[in-house]
């Protein structure tokens, strides 16, 4: 009895240990080479982009592609974006990886979480993004040596929210084995450690046209609104950077905000003095900040809700002011949530 | 020897007894007071100092109405009635402002260095901007 249950055992390990030796070892390190993607887009517009991929395998295995891409929340990717492939392994197409998905390696988080807590904002200024992750409808199954290639061809309507947008788009690829490790032997152009995933960032992309204000994530900027999207009843920071550019401002250690909201039903409310209800706190580095509660700060009565506003920042005097880019033209903010 | 052991084992049971514990029942959660905000967050980060929280001020009283004192952003924006939905271990609170419809949120009342403080989250204004205010009671 004890032998055959000896022999037993050992079958077992050795399945055990080929199994784990497959698990361990099957992967594909991967390379975005080239994306293509237009120029320019106008709002609403539904934008080809292109990443074309070569992959290296050191294995034998199957394992389900995954292509994230970093974009503004309000261009709403998971509702705006699909995908397909072709490549040397076959053709097909992405679905949106479900966020009850845990990412491997990814600490408990999901694949969108996880590409955030790796990749944050590539580079972006404004934190109001998101990355937006699908998966491969099957596998592809790869053998030892196996070097790939192939395209992702994406379409993504941008501009979801009506805003001009000027933004750093960036796509990871990677699979669902191995998550964003790599390993310590070298696989030539794939990188240092050669890894099993890799991201691409993308020069300033611009989307003109929409009825919003122009949001730019890639260019510092002389004022920041946080939250990037907010009601009148929310508390709006504005803050201002007189690093950017040197302005009128450049030196003043005393600055105001001057504003003027306009409500929905048409009156405009102008709120411009150098008092402690306007002045802004120095943050340091040359940055001031001030937090307003926009219902207060106009003095809205219930019935009414402010729609916008525009400002100025100016010194004590109220004499000194910068508007935007520093120009003659005050700054514009829209209270919306979309 | 058996009678022996057997003597001791009936004293052993028999010194027995079962003792009946009555419990202690857990006190109802009084909010009773003048709360003021000690702290504040936006989308998680602390805007305590950014804004002037110091003059307002949330007032329950006993006979389950509240007042606003100085109005901020929060959950609600007149004065109204509020319950809690376990007066020994609520939830939720929720608030119900005159002429307007109940709003309810989590009922956070932890005691950090031995004082009662009131944490409660809401969101006033874009559904992606969520606020907590820090409250503490008003000697």
């Amino acid at each position: 009895m004890l032998p055959r249950l000896n022999i037993k055992g050992r079958k077992i390990w050795m399945l055990s240990a080929l199994l784990i030796v497959a698990i361990v070892f099957s992967f594909c390190h991967i390379k975005i080479t080239k994306v293509t993607i237009p120029a320019t887009a106008q709002v609403g517009d539904v934008v080809p982009i292109q990443l074309d991929l070569d992959v290296s395998c050191n294995s034998d295995g199957s394992d389900k592609l995954i292509v994230g891409v970093l974009m503004p929340k309000g261009w709403k990717g998971t509702q705006n974006m699909t995908a397909t492939y072709t490549s040397s392994k076959g053709n097909g197409s992405f679905a949106m990886t479900p966020l009850t998905t845990l990412a491997p390696h990814g600490d408990g988080k999901n694949w969108p979480d996880y590409m955030r807590a790796t990749f944050g904002i590539a580079g972006n200024l404004i934190d109001d993004m998101e990355w937006v992750v699908m998966q491969s409808d099957v596998p592809f199954t790869y053998a030892n040596n196996d070097k790939i290639t192939g395209s992702i061809n994406l379409n993504l309507k941008v501009g979801a929210d009506d805003n001009p947008t000027i933004v750093k788009l960036a796509y990871v690829v990677a699979n669902t084995t191995n998550g964003f490790t790599s390993d310590n032997f070298v696989d030539g152009g794939y990188g240092a450690t050669a890894e099993y995933y890799n991201e691409y960032i993308g020069d300033c992309f611009s989307v003109t046209g929409g009825g919003g204000d122009l949001v730019d994530f890639c260019n510092p900027q002389l004022t920041t609104v946080s939250p990037p999207k907010s009601l009148d009843n929310d508390l709006v920071t504005l803050t201002f950077d007189s690093n950017v550019i040197q302005t009128d401002l450049s030196g003043n250690d005393e600055l105001y905000l001057c504003a003027t909201g306009t409500t929905n039903d048409g009156q405009t409310i102008a709120i411009c003095e150098q008092t402690t209800r306007t002045q802004m706190k120095p943050l340091g580095g040359g940055r001031f900040a001030i937090t307003i509660w926009p219902r207060s700060f106009f003095g809205v009565s219930d019935s009414q809700t402010v729609t916008n506003m525009t400002y100025f920042i100016t010194d004590k005097t109220g004499t000194k002011q910068v508007g935007y880019g520093n120009t003659a033209a005050p700054f514009t903010y829209k209270f919306k949530c979309g | 020897m058996n009678r022996y052991i057997l003597i001791i084992a009936v004293w052993l049971f028999s010194s027995c007894r079962v003792e009946e514990i009555a419990p202690v029942a857990e006190a109802p959660k009084n909010v009773t007071g003048s709360w003021k905000v000690i702290k504040a967050t936006r989308n998680g980060t602390d805007i305590t100092s950014a804004f002037d929280f110091t003059q307002f001020r949330l007032k329950f009283d006993s006979a389950d109405n509240y007042t606003l004192v100085n109005r901020l952003p929060f959950l609600v924006n007149k004065n109204g009635k509020y319950k809690l939905d376990d007066p020994a271990y609520p939830f939720k609170l929720t608030m119900m402002p005159d002429g307007g419809s109940a709003v309810s949120t989590s009922f956070n009342y932890p005691t950090i260095a031995g004082i009662r403080q009131l944490s409660l989250t809401f969101i006033p204004g874009c559904e992606l901007n969520s606020y907590i205010y820090t409250l503490e009671r008003e000697n």
